[in-house]
């Protein structure tokens, strides 16, 4: 290998993964997207979708959120080209906007993961409940089991490997499309209108079932943060692509049997996936149905405690959020954040199974509005960045920009607005609510803690360790919380 | 810019720090890894390895395959040699650019941050 010319800020890394000795390969990178967007609470966006929408038609609203996940797809694809880094998020939008507002929006967007990780373990729990015949208030026991193990895994550095990943999503997306199918196929009855949403239903209805179609592809561009471990830089890019049209067709199937082969009370329960197995294949199908809803939370699991943990580890280490977060443990695992995560994971789930059992709702129009909002932050860096960053090297970049950016923030902010105002097919401003207090506490955070944390810092470095590098003769150099100050006075200048 | 000689001497001091800390030998146990080093201000490249716990001598040039490649101005690397210099801040701004698993990437960044933070 040879050393390459000078590569300066922010260009692809100078070697790249290719050459290296372990690198995701694309198989791998497709799997990650799909997998860490198909989580157990997919069941249930899906079931919820089915009440908007007239008859069999459900599969539209999930094709028209399709299409608009392929919008965030070329917003994500151009931010990803030009920020191949596990911190890209903070690195595009530090760039688009003041950094405050770029952190309060990262750290309430970072609770959608918690949200999730929450409500998977919860659905796993109500599952194995009602599977094993078992008293439901043993689900909250199981979901502890699931996220202790979780935690336990995590701080033991355990990260599962590329091919069981490959194999655990392949698994989970082939066996829900096959039971729809088959279940679709045994039910003897044909669909019921299924070119016509807008049968006997408003148009609203339809905006509120697009809004909630966004859910079920959600989380498929957490891929960026595995940009530097790639093969190929366009790995990522392509992974992406593959991963919406994938969702598309598992969830467009999924949805149109659970549509037409349940009940009101089965698609309103939290494991909408059991009766659909058991209409195609009875007893077994449950059984079946259980276990790959476990294996979606081994993607969830895996991606959404290591994605979060190390993220704030990162900026603990920034020094934008208590130093106490980027303790390590034996293994090099950040075990405050992880622990933290795991807590707040298992109180969520509690909450939610102790207000009634089915406010996951609220958590899938939160998951819903929170992501529709990172897609139209998407939208703005992309269309701020082509004016800041104009020089900068995109190997991807989105054709008709000013159009399509626009278009995106418009359409993603309403969508966003529409979930978190909707819960259940009945307006509920709960979800919004939630959001809001999320984002004022996040942004409360930011201008009120983060500078004091960053000062004690300095001053923590200043007191306890001089620099250390030897001057070289005829220099003068600067202390280290100099050097620092400056560049905090830099950023705040830029 | 900071010439190779500099960066080999901060090197070594780094190397008996990291060596010499007896919790940052438990964090890297099992971690056998080489890393490459590469200067994008004077395009030199460095190689350093860590196996049984070690943090072996930096060869100059690029020795062998990486687990993990790190981008930055000979600078940066003789500030974060020093210590005097946080890698995250500095990867998190995109001054230093990394190719390799995150689980890499988090036991490099432990061995700066054991080494001289002692967390």
């Amino acid at each position: 290998m040879t050393v390459g010319p000078a590569s300066g800020a922010g260009s692809a890394p100078a070697s790249g993964a290719a050459g290296l000795r372990r690198a995701m390969g694309f198989r791998t990178a497709v799997s990650t997207s799909t997998g860490l967007a198909f989580a157990a609470l997919q069941y249930l966006a899906a079931a919820g979708l089915v009440a908007y929408v007239a008859g069999d038609s459900a599969w539209i609203s999930i094709g028209v959120a399709g299409i608009l996940a392929l919008l965030a797809w070329g917003f994500f694809g151009e931010l990803n080209g030009m920020f191949p880094t596990a911190a890209a998020i903070r690195r595009y939008m530090s760039h688009a906007m003041d950094d405050r507002i770029a952190l309060s929006i990262t750290f309430t967007y970072l609770t959608t993961i918690v949200l999730v990780v929450a409500a998977d373990a919860f659905v796993v729990g109500a599952a194995l409940t009602h599977v094993l015949h078992v008293p439901t208030g043993l689900t909250a026991v199981w979901t502890l089991v699931l996220l202790g193990l979780a935690v336990g895994s995590n701080l033991r550095g355990v990260k599962v490997a590329g091919w069981v990943q490959d194999i655990a999503t392949t698994i989970v997306l082939v066996v829900t499309a096959v039971v729809s199918v088959v279940a679709l196929a045994r039910s003897g009855t044909p669909l019921h209108g299924p070119l016509q949403p807008f049968h006997h239903t408003s148009g609203t209805n339809f905006v509120e079932s697009v809004a909630l179609g966004i859910f079920l592809y959600s989380a498929f561009e957490w891929v960026t943060t595995n940009a530097e471990e790639v093969r190929d830089p366009r790995h990522i890019h392509r992974a992406m692509f593959l991963a919406v049209c994938i969702l598309f067709v598992v969830c467009a199937v999924m949805t149109t049997a659970m549509g037409h082969l349940l009940d009101h009370g089965q698609l309103t329960s939290p494991f909408p996936q059991l009766p659909l197995g058991a209409r195609a294949f009875g007893e077994a199908g449950v059984w079946l149905m259980t276990a790959v809803t476990a294996v979606t939370a081994l993607n969830t699991f895996n991606g959404g405690f290591i994605t979060a943990s190390r993220f704030i580890y990162a900026t603990a280490r920034e020094g934008s959020l208590p130093p106490t977060l980027a303790r390590l443990n034996d293994r090099a695992v950040p075990w405050v954040p992880v622990v933290a995560l795991g807590v707040a994971s298992f109180c969520v789930a509690v909450v939610v199974e102790v207000v009634g059992g089915s406010e996951w709702e609220v958590l899938v129009a939160m998951g819903a509005a929170l992501e529709a909002m990172i897609y139209a932050v998407a939208a703005f860096c992309v269309l701020r960045l082509r004016g800041r960053l104009a020089e900068h090297h995109r190997p991807f970049r989105v054709p008709l920009v000013r159009v399509l950016a626009i278009l995106g923030m418009v359409v993603f902010g309403l969508l966003g607005l529409v979930a978190s105002v909707s819960v259940s097919n009945r307006f509920d401003p709960l979800p919004l609510v939630i959001i809001l207090v999320l984002g004022a506490a996040s942004a409360l955070y930011t201008v009120r803690v983060v500078p004091r944390l960053r000062a004690a810092e300095l001053e923590r470095r200043a007191a306890t360790r001089p620099r250390r590098r030897p001057a070289r003769p005829g220099t003068a150099r600067r202390a280290v919380p100099e050097q620092a100050m400056e560049r905090e006075e830099t950023s705040e200048r830029s | 810019m900071a010439t190779g000689q500099e960066l080999i001497e901060a090197y070594t001091d780094w190397q008996v720090r990291c060596n010499g800390n007896q919790r940052l030998g438990k964090m890297l146990r099992g971690w056998d890894r080489t890393v490459h080093l590469v200067a994008s201000d004077t395009g030199e490249g460095f190689t350093l390895s860590v196996a049984g716990s070690v943090l072996g001598d930096l060869q100059v040039g690029l020795a062998g395959q990486p687990d993990l490649v790190v981008t930055a101005t000979s600078e940066d690397f003789a500030d974060l040699f020093w210590g005097d210099l946080n890698p995250s801040e500095k990867y998190l701004s995109g001054d230093i650019v990394l190719a390799g698993s995150s689980e890499d990437v988090m036991r490099l960044d432990a061995m700066s941050m054991v080494a001289f933070l002692d967390q």
